[in-house]
């Protein structure tokens, strides 16, 4: 049964993205396992003499040794500025210099959360090709791209109620378990 | 508008040895009459992004010391490297920060773009993320010519990274030349 990593790229406590990965495991079909990654925040800004003075910090290990041990990776992620948050970008910028690189041949799928009304997928799509980069198994359809987010999420709660996102989301996991499966 | 253009240079590398930072710093040499080129302050120490923090406690004083000199300048040229087919996040994430400054620095400002690669493309993969960005930014984003170098390693001096290529220092110098009418022209 696979096991999946789930990795945010916002940090606020109040994030649609964050709300998004904890209506997951609800959604997942049986015997999915999803984990939270360690958090990104506490990386520093990728430095190559550093890498090279004092060798790779334990926030981006942690991070490298999570995906190398988990079957899948999902990555929920804002868009910040038409495309990736930096902060998520330098942790992949970090972890892309290990050898034994943790996402080389590794499944990953892609969700993001947005107010507006293209819903993050500009930032997906550059994710794409940064993951291509790193040699990642990109699942390709269906895509979660979750427009308009504060309608969608209690706001109280942070509960997922939007029927159709829902049934989007359980579609893209169960694919993406079929996917994990096929390329074992 | 001032004789002397006031252009500043945001270099997307931190490492000491970085061609694309030793780029950056010999651009003087090779810019118009009319123009000044100066480094920008430096984004290394910046946190990463959460909105968490910025309501806590506002913007950091080195971003704002990058936004205050981003508004103060006629354009700006970044010059960087590309990492994993797109945008270094160290430099992203000092985009992200101020871009959330009201009076939102790179609003309406000329940008010009240039990159350093080790492989043939020069950074060419990395400088269209920048073009995307740039959109939601509303930054004048210069055209061309474009300026990328590929084969770094061939066309820097190994010890005192001194650029040395003709060609590449041609396509500079008609790329700031360019960009000095360009900042003349959307600043009337």
């Amino acid at each position: 049964m696979p096991n999946v990593l789930v990795i945010c790229g916002s940090l606020r406590k109040g994030s649609f993205n964050a709300m998004l990965t904890r209506a997951l495991p609800a959604l997942a079909p049986e015997g999915m396992k999803l984990t939270d990654a360690p958090r990104v925040d506490t990386i520093p800004h990728y430095n190559y003499d550093d890498q090279a003075a004092t060798g790779f910090p334990p926030s981006v290990t942690a991070l490298a040794d999570a995906i190398r041990a988990a079957d899948g990776v999902i990555i929920v992620s804002p868009e910040y500025n038409w495309t990736i948050p930096g902060t998520l970008k330098n942790a992949i910028d970090w972890v892309s210099r290990m050898k034994e690189q943790p996402f080389k041949d590794k499944p990953v799928a892609l969700q993001s959360c947005s107010g507006a009304l293209l819903g993050g997928s500009r930032m997906q799509y550059h994710l794409r090709q940064c993951l291509t980069s790193i040699d990642a198994l990109i699942f390709g359809r269906p895509e979660v791209i979750v427009t308009f987010a504060p309608q969608k999420f209690d706001e109280a709660t942070g509960e997922l109620k939007d029927q159709t996102t829902r049934d989007m989301i359980k579609l893209q996991l169960a694919a993406f378990a079929k996917f994990m499966e096929r390329v074992k | 508008m001032a004789d002397k253009l006031n252009v500043i240079t945001i270099a997307g590398s931190l490492r000491k040895g970085s061609f694309n930072a030793a780029l950056a710093r010999q651009l003087p040499k090779w810019a118009p009459e009319g123009m000044s080129i100066t480094e920008a302050p430096p984004w290394a120490d910046f946190p990463t992004y959460n909105a968490d923090d910025q309501n806590a406690s506002g913007f950091p004083a080195s971003v704002t010391a990058l936004a205050d000199a981003i508004r103060a300048a006629d354009g700006v040229i970044i010059v960087s490297p590309e990492y994993n087919y797109g945008v270094p996040g160290g430099l992203k994430n000092a985009v992200d920060w101020v871009s959330r400054i009201k009076d939102q620095p790179f609003k309406d400002k000329p940008v010009a773009i240039q990159s350093v690669a080790g492989g043939p493309l020069g950074g060419g993969r990395v400088q269209y993320q920048w073009r995307q960005i740039c959109v939601f930014l509303e930054a004048l984003a210069f055209t061309r010519p474009e300026v990328f170098v590929g084969m770094a390693a061939q066309k820097f001096d190994e010890k005192t990274l001194e650029f040395k290529d003709e060609a590449g220092i041609n396509f500079i110098k008609q790329q700031l030349a360019g960009f000095e009418k360009f900042i003349r022209k959307v600043e009337g």
